[in-house]
């Protein structure tokens, strides 16, 4: 499962690197951030924590802002949603809408304001590219969302571990 | 012995794992804000070298995707452009066709303004409008009619050469029946009149829009690409206008006429403008020997 979510964090970072060269406007769309918003719904804390950093140092990795801003910011994250999912059910893929749109507001909010805070300019009109950005994730996410659901949901893993299971009774049936 | 933990002591130490985590990033962001020189950490450039073959795979293969949604944007492009020069060429060669023929035409009333000052007499200048839709025929129809002056007879010439005369008038228009016709018949001579002797009269051959010369005596010196011009003689058409050149030439003897064929000067199948020569053959003196039986007038 932890190899699942390296590949899922290395994948979605280097994605974000190569979206603009696909495609200028799909900058907006913060994959990082899906991946760790999928994560931190799955009610591990710690796990969502630790997704959450290294998926944003991994981002400022390849950024040009400070270095420690994502991960910050990713790791809050992270954290706010793992609590927050403890206490609301938001396992309906209606509800969790809100939440990425929420975590990309959060995210650009965060990110602006430990850059103004650290006294380096910031380039982009704020409103305009966190809105974009909101857009993007929210629309995209909730597509790849229901994508990671089919790898990574208990229902998923449950049909896996049945399907072990009837194989193995078949093969049983076989040698009777 | 790993130790296994419980979810609730998971959570309970998990705000103290995020304000370690948060702490790391705000260290890692106080040492790269406080860097103004602008080099990349150690960290970056590290990381970065151990995952570029990776990220070259991605870039390339990104950039394939990129360069195939590029180009069908550049392909979309390309057809529009293709759509946009191909009606800017239709236009320009439009306007280059219109350009030619407004050029040929001026050249062509410019010969008529030249032939008009050389000849001395009127000349209505007038546009072919219509070609007898008929094969046994060469006529056409040019614009101007007896309201512009225009009778019966007159020769209709271009600066090039005659074109035949009027067969019919109307008002406003006028029928012209061309020299290449079989019915069609004019006095001309080899040569200019005055330095040859070689007189006929020139019809139209039927075919190849080419003019049979008859009458030429077998005794005169007449060769290929000889001019051709009328003599006045017809009561038609004006003396010394070009009628064209010798294009077949059968030699004749002292007994029997060359037998000539003449190419017209004038385009006859490309008429355009056409100019009438108001132009009245000066009335003819009987003989005084006259036949009895010839009306005198």
């Amino acid at each position: 499962m932890k190899l699942k979510i390296a590949v899922c964090v290395a994948l979605a970072v280097l994605l974000q690197t190569n979206l603009r060269l696909v495609w200028p406007p799909l900058v907006f769309l913060d994959l990082p951030l899906v991946v760790v918003t999928y994560f931190a719904l799955r009610r591990d804390v710690a796990q969502a924590i630790f997704v959450g950093f290294i998926a944003g140092l991994a981002t400022d990795i390849f950024s040009k802002g400070l270095l420690g801003a994502n991960g910050f910011s990713k790791t809050l994250i992270a954290y706010l949603i793992a609590a927050l999912v403890t206490r609301v059910m938001l396992d309906n893929p209606l509800a969790r809408i809100p939440v990425l749109a929420g975590a990309a507001a959060f995210d650009a909010v965060v990110i602006v304001f430990l850059h103004r805070l650290l006294g380096q300019p910031s380039l982009l009109p704020f409103a305009e590219t966190a809105a974009y950005k909101m857009i993007a994730t929210t629309v995209a996410g909730t597509f790849i969302f229901y994508m990671f659901d089919i790898f990574f949901s208990d229902r998923a893993r449950q049909r896996r571990h049945f399907a072990f299971r009837r194989r193995a009774a078949r093969r049983s049936l076989v040698r009777r | 012995m790993p130790v296994t933990r419980t979810q609730k002591e998971i959570r309970q130490r998990a705000p103290l794992w995020l304000l370690a985590l948060l702490g790391v990033n705000l260290v890692l962001m106080s040492v790269s804000a406080r860097d103004e020189s602008g080099h990349k950490r150690l960290i970056q450039v590290w990381a970065q070298g151990l995952v570029s073959p990776v990220q070259n795979l991605f870039s390339g293969a990104t950039g394939t995707g990129a360069g195939f949604f590029q180009h069908l944007g550049s392909l979309n492009r390309a057809a529009t452009e293709n759509e946009e020069l191909k009606r800017r060429l239709a236009a320009t060669e439009t306007e280059l066709r219109e350009a030619r023929m407004a050029r040929d035409e001026n050249e062509r009333l410019k010969g008529l303004l030249e032939l008009k000052e050389q000849g001395g007499y009127g000349m209505v200048p007038a546009r072919v409008i219509a070609r007898d839709p008929s094969e046994w025929f060469d006529s056409v129809i040019i614009n101007r009619g007896s309201s512009s002056g225009i009778e019966r007879d007159m020769p209709v010439v271009t600066h090039e050469g005659i074109v035949g005369r009027i067969i019919g008038v109307s008002p406003y228009t006028a029928q012209v029946l061309l020299i290449t016709d079989e019915r069609s018949a004019a006095g001309a001579i080899v040569g200019q009149l005055g330095t040859s002797q070689a007189l006929g009269s020139v019809r139209g051959y039927g075919k190849n829009g080419l003019l049979d010369m008859r009458y030429v005596s077998g005794l005169e010196t007449v060769k290929q690409n000889d001019l051709v011009t009328t003599t006045g003689q017809d009561s038609i058409y004006p003396p010394g206008l070009s009628v064209g050149e010798v294009v077949e030439l059968k030699q004749g003897s002292a007994t029997s006429p060359h037998e000539i064929k003449v190419k017209p000067s004038a385009r006859l199948n490309s008429l355009g403008e056409v100019a009438i020569l108001l132009y009245h053959a000066p009335p003819r003196t009987p003989p005084a020997d006259a036949p009895p039986n010839t009306r005198k007038q």
